[in-house]
């Protein structure tokens, strides 16, 4: 837990003495640890650590926010200073002001669970299993192999002037695999995951079966860079899980956050194209798709205690059987928009950055039909194993998403690659497409979810089982 | 953020290499004082300032290297960081590839600090905000963000390399959006001073926009002629960038350039070089190792000259480092070209757009991605503002459409070229990649566009 310094709780005070309606205060402390291994090489090993304080007021009705990595008294009452100055900024220019919807003050810690804490595994063991690793990625046409193994550890302590006092310890742990395979003649073709971490310790990274999973990307590299070009026609997709989480990410989870409602990130991050008058009206996707936001499922990236309003955390439905029903939300946003806490979403990265509405897991809800079966229903059709380039407008309504990995699926089986498969689509058109979710649910976890100004990389966590559309038109360029 | 200067940043860095238990090493350490003012439905709705110090420090025991950083300048932290790598270092293993750390060359002063600028106090930032949106016609509103960003980079070695930067940026957008249409209006001012941002000019730039996006219609998808504002060739040059300029993307075959160096890849007309000695891109004149900046050619009237070199891809590529190491926490390693120069040339907007026979108009872009690196291909959507131009005039609003094309087809056929200005792809205007690029519009033949989104 983060260390207890008295002065987080004097800051709230001396705002309160101040004339603020609001204070918080919020130490955040980071470690990180990543080794590195390329082409069978130790490429980097590293540790990283910051610590800072946070500070927020509403005075006048508009926010002031400072932060700083200084320690010294001068530094941290100057952040006091600095706070109301900006406050006082931004209410002469205000035509609304700031109201927080109600939460009960919140006490306590929460911890992640841990096996075995994955900074306590000696630097010699994890470099001998990602030599290991790289040995299972050479190929004849592998031309470039990197693998890596990362720890994170967060402990934060947020006070308010509502009478909150929560601490919380977080520790992540993950991996990232990739190889490049090259061959005279043919277009290259990568295979990766930067998407292989979870809130756990080292026993994530066993499970993930690193040395059998380098040994699928090489073969699915070798593969793809021989592989004939697909056919430009519509048919019928189905989606890994790791593919999925990407899509649930981007189509659902960005458009359901409410800040864009209220255009707070209109110039940068864009809208949405799902509004308030459409909850319970407008068809998202077929009569399968349900999405839920869940702050507390175990071992998820936005899983945590309390989010960075400390509010505890909740489970919420944004899409209900092919409905649009709900928002992510923050207490700004869920008061500006006049209904009760059902989500707490506002996160901040580190101790630098000013919280604001981000996913936490955010998953499409699992099915009941076994992976095998939903496969025995395609005739034609292709496996989409992992997403490549991907791209969205600024409602997250038009997409184009392009695959490092499709392999061919006749008669219900697997059986064979293609390359240079795309597809574009418009949200609803694509989830409208979906027939059927199987029972297979799985975690994803993302350590760089991009929003805000200055810009800040989040956390989040994405499940999905494998999944179906049927007649979806896809692209195929060389 | 108090600026320390370059004798109080730099004299913690010297005392903390002294007792390092290594063989060699260096220090990097960024100092950044952000202050961000948001603002939307022509009111803020945040303001913020952090100041952050990041110190990167390296030890090296033989040919291995640990690496530890800290956002503490205290001699104590310092010592223990590089203990630390110390540490690391003897438990890892030896890189055979390890070039050595920099050696002292001259290093140009730097030039990309007005202290004006680094002055700005939150009032100020929040009255270009009041300008806009008391600028703006009734019946739209603003939204946007006034930022301030003053910076302080630093590095030091066993081998006596020392070098000092500060840098000033002064940025403020506005997008305009309209109460009655679905429209909206976009303009910028990026700059190393505070007084190259306009926010009356800006307001009416937006604006005059947002006026002219109403009934829009769908494009539909084929081939256009094209003129392509300052910000969406920024979007390009960056994908570009991140894809093909690094020699190490040369040398691993994923750069458009790679097995074509002296080759003809795209149009006469386009000239890219990256510039970390020019100001007017805000730039420092050192790398993360200590190498100073060199200019250098990339591409010369369509002809791919090389890339950009760190120390480690300059080793594997038989030459030297060309100063453009980063930050490895953000960016890939094997050199990174930031600080963009296209050449330009004298047309003006009104002559780009009557060179149009029949197409389109394109403002900037939002959530750019490359789906074939190597080819430098970029796909996006468009946004505030994509016109239909007809016979030399704008004649309609168009919904966004996505384009998705290789940069080197798209450069071939610049037929008109604009005056250059500073700008930021979507991605870096907000800390993503960060590139900086002095950027002409231009006019070209052909811009492939693949799909619309609805009106």
């Amino acid at each position: 837990m983060p260390s207890r310094d008295p002065r987080i709780v004097d800051l709230v005070s001396v705002a309160g003495s101040r004339g603020a309606t609001y204070a918080d205060a919020r130490t955040v402390e980071r470690e990180h640890e990543a080794v590195s291994v390329k082409d069978g090489a130790v490429e980097s090993v590293t540790r990283t650590a910051d610590r800072g304080t946070a500070f927020r007021v509403i005075h006048k009705g508009a926010w002031g926010f400072a932060a700083t990595d200084r320690t010294d008294e001068a530094a941290i009452s100057d952040l006091v200073n600095e706070a109301f100055r900006r406050a006082e900024a931004s209410a002469s220019v205000q035509k609304r002001t700031v109201t927080l919807a109600s939460i009960s003050a919140q006490r306590g810690e929460y911890r992640t669970k841990l096996g075995r804490d994955p900074f306590a595994v000696p630097l010699a063991e994890r470099i001998d299993h990602l030599r290991a690793v790289d040995a299972a990625s050479v190929g004849p046409n592998i031309k470039t192999r990197r693998s890596s193994i990362a720890a994170y550890r967060t402990r934060k302590r947020l006070v308010t002037s509502e009478g909150t006092d929560v601490s919380q310890e977080i520790v992540e742990a993950g991996a990232g695999l990739s190889v490049l395979a090259v061959k005279a003649g043919r277009k290259p073709a990568s295979r990766y995951d930067s998407r292989l971490v979870r809130q756990a310790g080292w026993e994530y990274v066993e499970h993930l079966d690193l040395v059998a999973r380098a040994g699928r990307y090489r073969d699915d590299a070798e593969a793809t860079v021989d592989a004939p070009l697909a056919d430009e026609r519509p048919t019928t997709l189905v989606f890994a899980p790791e593919f999925l989480a990407l899509l649930v990410h981007e189509s659902c989870g960005h458009p359901t956050e409410a800040d864009r409602l209220l255009e707070h990130e209109v110039a940068f991050a864009g809208t949405t194209f799902m509004w308030p008058d459409d909850r319970g009206k407008l068809r998202y996707g077929s009569r399968h798709v349900s999405m839920t936001a869940d702050a507390t499922v175990p071992g998820g990236m936005g899983t945590f205690g309390w989010d960075d309003d400390g509010v505890p955390a909740m489970r919420t439905k944004l899409v209900d059987k092919g409905i649009f029903v709900g928002y992510l939300t923050s207490r700004e946003t869920a008061g500006a928009l006049g209904v009760p806490v059902a989500i707490g979403s506002a996160r901040a990265e580190g101790w630098q950055h000013f919280p604001i509405v981000r996913m936490v897991n955010v998953s499409l809800d699992t099915g009941t039909t076994p992976y095998a079966d939903l496969l025995r229903g395609v005739e034609s059709g292709l496996l989409m194993e992992a997403p490549a380039s991907y791209s969205l407008d600024d409602k997250r309504q038009n997409f184009h998403f392009s695959t490092q990995s499709a392999r061919v699926i006749r008669d219900g089986q697997v059986d064979g690659y293609v390359r240079g498969v795309a597809f574009q689509s418009l949200t609803p058109d694509f989830w409208g497409r979906c027939d059927l979710v199987a029972d297979d649910w799985e975690l994803h976890g993302f350590l760089s979810c991009a929003k805000g100004e200055p810009l800040q990389l989040m956390r989040v966590g994405h499940g999905a089982a494998h999944a179906r559309f049927r007649d979806v038109p896809i692209e195929v360029r060389e | 953020m108090t600026l320390l200067g370059e004798d109080r940043l730099l004299a913690p860095l010297r005392q903390a290499l002294r007792d390092v238990p290594a063989d060699d090493a260096d220090i990097h350490v960024h100092r950044r004082r952000a202050a961000i003012t948001r603002y939307a439905h022509s009111s803020i709705h945040q303001n913020a300032l952090s100041d952050e110090t990041h110190a990167t420090v390296r030890a090296i025991v033989g040919k291995a290297v640990g690496v530890v950083t800290t956002n503490s300048l205290e001699p104590s932290d310092l010592r223990r960081a590089f203990k630390d790598a110390t540490s690391l270092a003897r438990a890892s293993r030896p890189d055979d590839e390890w070039p050595g750390v920099a050696e002292p060359e001259p290093i140009p002063a730097p030039s990309a600090y007005h202290e004006e600028t680094a002055a700005t106090t939150a009032d100020a930032q929040a009255k270009w905000i009041g300008v806009v949106c008391a600028a703006i016609p009734k019946g739209m509103r603003a939204a946007g963000t006034a930022q301030i960003e003053v910076t302080e980079d630093a590095i030091a070695n066993t081998r006596d390399v020392a070098a000092y930067a500060p840098t000033t940026m002064a940025y403020l957008r506005a997008l305009v959006l309209s109460e009655t249409y679905v429209g909206s209006g976009y303009a910028e001012d990026l700059s190393m001073r505070v007084d190259g941002l306009h926010p009356e000019g800006i307001a009416a730039r937006a604006a005059e926009k947002c006026a002219l996006d109403r009934d829009r219609t769908q494009l539909i998808p084929g081939d256009y002629e094209a003129v392509f504002e300052e910000l969406a060739v920024a979007e390009i040059l960056r994908i570009v960038s991140l894809t093909g300029l690094g020699g190490e993307q040369v040398r691993e075959g994923r750069s458009f350039m790679s097995g074509r160096l002296g080759e003809k890849v795209t149009g006469d007309r386009f000239t890219l070089i990256d510039d970390g000695l020019d100001p007017r891109t805000i730039a420092i004149p050192f790398d993360v190792e200590g190498t100073p900046r060199r200019p250098v050619t990339l591409v010369e009237n369509g002809v791919a000259k090389g890339p950009v070199y760190d120390r480690m891809s300059a080793k594997a590529a038989g030459t030297q480092s060309t100063g453009h190491a980063a930050d490895r926490a953000r960016y890939a390693p094997g050199g990174h070209a930031a600080n963009l120069t296209m050449a330009g040339g004298t047309a003006t907007p009104d002559e780009l757009i009557a060179s149009v026979n029949r197409g389109i108009l394109i403002t900037r872009f939002h959530y750019t991605n490359t789906p074939d690196p190597r080819a430098a291909t970029m796909t996006g959507t468009t946004r505030d503002g994509t016109f239909l131009i007809e016979d030399g005039k704008i004649t309609r609003s168009l919904a966004n459409v996505r384009y998705t094309m290789s940069a080197l087809d798209l450069f071939a056929g610049i037929e008109l070229l604009g005056r250059q200005r500073l700008a930021r792809d979507w991605w870096s205007s907000n800390g993503m990649g960060s590139i900086y690029c002095l950027v002409p519009p231009i006019k070209v033949g052909r811009a492939t566009i693949t799909g619309s989104s609805p009106v």
